[in-house]
């Protein structure tokens, strides 16, 4: 096909259709956000690159044209800080490739019989499409930023706790006593929490983001998920304030979306990252000094291990439990310690299945762990 | 419904105009086609088959039905000529394409339209266009074909000739005039009959996937064609008519093989090879078809070199206005379309022509 500048920018606008549907059903603003990125990416690919280097594109450029689309997308995505969960971006993206493939050689050719010779303009339907779309597009994000939750700053110190009943985006500053939340869409960012019962405590919510959140001094439970569904990432937690801490517990939360611990660090508590009945992905997390076990996924829970890095775990270092169904694979599992008690399902385990668990558990790298990698009370444990 | 528009003409391109007007919504009754084969696929068909040409040179949407979705890829019912259509690889079959040719005409209601009379004279009046008295038409679209087979002067009455678009066999050594698609064709046919074989031409073939470049095809190309001047025009015009073929192992490997061992090569000028094959196309240019030269001659039209001056839309300028319409498609409407002897040429003269009528409808 040879297009034409303008033949560009209206198969481009009008193939849009489909993915913009797509977005205003997720009724997700990031959606919309990821529309108008993409969109923008290509309008800007259309006028600078393509025209310029392809008097003539064959079809097959599709595939690679797109692959490089793709990444400069995601690359956008993280540098405008459009949070976007990375699957349903991609199907956005997938949905929106796609019918632009459908739309030039099936649709618009069906439908305008000059669409070829025209160098993919589409006449007075190109341009009407072209301004329903740019309206879409702009009014989408014209709502998204008149709706976008309200954000605080905190600054210094602020005497806790500070319960959360709205949307809203809580950015920077100390709290002390805690932070409890009881709406959805609540974001932190960049917060710190000193002492109280709870760090931040979560119940009953979902759609809950805690981006570089940092815990100290804590008597409970660093970040507790109760009936909620909540992405944590690059959280700190460290020098609790009991020897019954636990550093990030997620339970109960079975009928709330998938939630995710990544990238955090935890230090010095009993248990360093805990879900029971939930579906979590524990990912990249590191985990140092816990006196009970290092990652526990239990009670029925199902979820993932991936990538952590567990060190100096007194007695157990992961395990699946109490019927849980688990993927463990490319953790590092470090000195597990014996604890002492003679029981052999803490004598310094790396890895374990107990009580009628399945886990599968490849990829990993056990160091300095005399209790290896095993199964206990009727578990599963597959090693690849 | 009375006939407003009228295609002269009774080939591919004739058919294509047909179902593209079809398509926009006019009925039979309102069409009328003038011409000698009641079958439009008849003198292509012909032709193919003297060559013995198996695969079209034109792709998956070069076929005369009105939208270029779905083309002859899809029809195959099989992934590998998808494949081969992403990759420009897909030539359709010779005969996938004249079946789906059969099957437009038989749904298009041609029959219905066709009446069949050679026209002489195209008159302009006030309110369109009398062939040979009949009408007025408000609307002429003019298909009649290539003119007729180039012959090369020399071999005219020499009984070894015979031109590549004749039904014939092959001799034991035989004589290619030619360096284009036909003749290309024809080496290899006369390789596989078991002929020793001599390629006359005076120049090395350009080898090209299709006839023209593809930007050429669309507006993107066009435009700059369109804006250059008369001359530049007709310099490119004879540029792109120089023979050509597509590069693939597929030409290059049977002919290498018989260079090897001494069946093939290549020569300036005739030897005593007992056939001479004419692969040398058709005769070219307005002058060459009596319609087209009365047409011109009548109504003083604008003319270059061997061609008649038309509009980017196919129409003739000095006879078109807000409420007749003259086009032309096929090898005549260069000018305004520079592959406009394939399927795509017929199709854009066609598009143009829809577009006027709905316009004045």
């Amino acid at each position: 096909m040879s297009y034409t500048l303008r033949g560009r920018v209206e198969s481009r606008l009008g193939a849009a259709v489909p993915a913009l549907v797509v977005a205003i059903a997720l009724q997700r603003w990031w959606a919309i956000e990821l529309v108008a990125l993409m969109l923008a990416l290509g309008l800007v690919l259309d006028l600078c690159v393509y025209h310029r280097l392809f008097a003539y594109q064959p079809a097959w450029s599709a595939l690679p044209l797109g692959a490089v689309e793709l990444g400069l997308t995601y690359a956008a995505m993280r540098a405008l800080d459009i949070r976007a969960p990375l699957d349903l971006a991609l199907l956005l993206y997938g949905v929106a490739w796609l019918s632009g493939q459908l739309f030039a050689h099936a649709l618009y050719p069906r439908l305008r019989l000059e669409y070829a010779e025209g160098g993919g303009e589409l006449g007075r339907l190109g341009g009407a499409t072209a301004v329903a779309v740019a309206t879409v597009v702009v009014g989408g994000l014209g709502a998204a930023y008149a709706t976008r939750q309200p954000t605080v700053h905190l600054h210094g110190v602020v005497q806790g706790p500070i319960v959360i009943t709205r949307s809203e985006t809580l950015v920077g500053g100390v709290v002390r006593g805690g932070i409890i939340v009881r709406a959805n869409h609540v974001t932190l960012r960049h917060v710190t929490v000193v002492g109280g019962d709870y760090g931040v405590n979560i119940e009953h919510v979902e759609h809950v983001m805690l981006d570089r959140v940092r815990v100290v001094g804590v008597s409970l439970d660093g970040i507790r998920a109760l009936d909620a569904g909540v992405m944590i990432d690059n959280c700190s937690i460290s020098s609790p304030a009991g020897s019954m801490v636990t550093g990030v517990l997620v339970s109960y939360s079975m009928g709330r979306p998938m939630s995710m611990v990544s990238g955090c660090t935890i230090a010095g508590t009993r248990e360093g990252i805990a879900t029971h009945s939930s579906m979590v992905d524990v990912m990249d997390n590191r985990v140092v000094d816990t006196t009970e076990r290092g990652i526990l996924l239990g009670e029925m829970s199902m979820g993932m291990a991936h990538g952590n890095d567990v060190e100096g775990a007194k007695g157990i270092g992961i395990i699946c439990m109490d019927r849980s169904v688990c993927e463990i694979d490319h953790n590092t599992v470090a000195g597990a310690r014996v604890d002492g008690t003679e029981d052999p399902t803490r004598g310094g385990v790396a890895i374990e299945a107990f009580f009628y668990a399945e886990a599968s558990v490849h990829h990993n790298t056990v160091v300095a762990s005399p209790g290896g990698v095993r199964a206990f009370d009727n578990s599963l444990l597959e090693q690849r | 419904m009375a006939e407003r528009c009228a295609i002269v003409g009774s080939g591919l391109a004739a058919l294509a105009a047909y179902a593209t007007l079809r398509h926009g919504g006019i009925e039979p009754g309102g069409i009328a086609v003038f011409g000698t084969h009641a079958d439009p696929t008849e003198v292509w068909r012909t032709r193919a088959a003297s060559i013995r040409q198996r695969r079209m040179r034109s792709e998956s949407e070069g076929h005369v039905a009105a939208p270029a979705w779905p083309g002859l890829a899809l029809r195959e019912r099989r992934l590998t000529p998808v494949w081969e259509t992403l990759t420009n690889r897909y030539h359709p079959p010779v005969d996938l394409f004249l079946r789906h040719a059969d099957a437009v005409r038989a749904r298009s209601g041609w029959e219905q339209s066709f009446r069949q009379r050679r026209v002489e004279r195209i008159t302009a009046v006030d309110d369109g266009f009398e062939l040979d008295g009949e009408g007025p038409f408000a609307h002429v679209l003019v298909a009649t074909g290539h003119p007729g087979l180039a012959f090369p002067e020399r071999l005219v009455g020499d009984p070894r000739a015979v031109h590549a678009y004749e039904p014939h066999g092959y001799a034991a050594t035989v004589a290619i005039v030619g360096a284009g698609m036909a003749a290309a064709t024809e080496w290899l046919n006369a390789l596989a009959a078991g002929a020793e074989v001599v390629s006359i031409r005076r120049r090395e073939p350009v080898r090209r996937p299709l006839n023209v470049p593809r930007p050429l095809l669309s507006k993107r190309g066009l435009a700059p064609f369109h804006a250059a001047s008369p001359e530049r025009r007709a310099s490119l015009l004879r540029e792109l008519s120089t023979p050509s073929y597509p590069s693939g192992p597929e030409w290059d490997e049977p002919v290498a093989a018989a260079e090897r061992e001494g069946r093939f090569r290549v020569e300036a000028s005739l030897n005593g090879a007992e056939q001479v094959i004419c692969a040398t196309g058709f005769r070219r240019g307005y002058l060459e078809d009596a319609l087209l030269a009365r047409l011109a001659a009548d109504h003083g039209l604008e003319t270059h070199d061997r061609w008649i001056v038309l509009a980017p839309d196919s129409t003739v300028p000095a006879l078109t206005d807000g409420r007749r319409t003259l086009s032309l498609a096929g090898a005549a409407a260069q000018w305004a379309f520079p592959a406009a002897d394939t399927i795509a040429g017929a199709k854009y003269a066609a598009h143009a022509f829809l577009r006027r009528i709905c316009r004045t409808r």
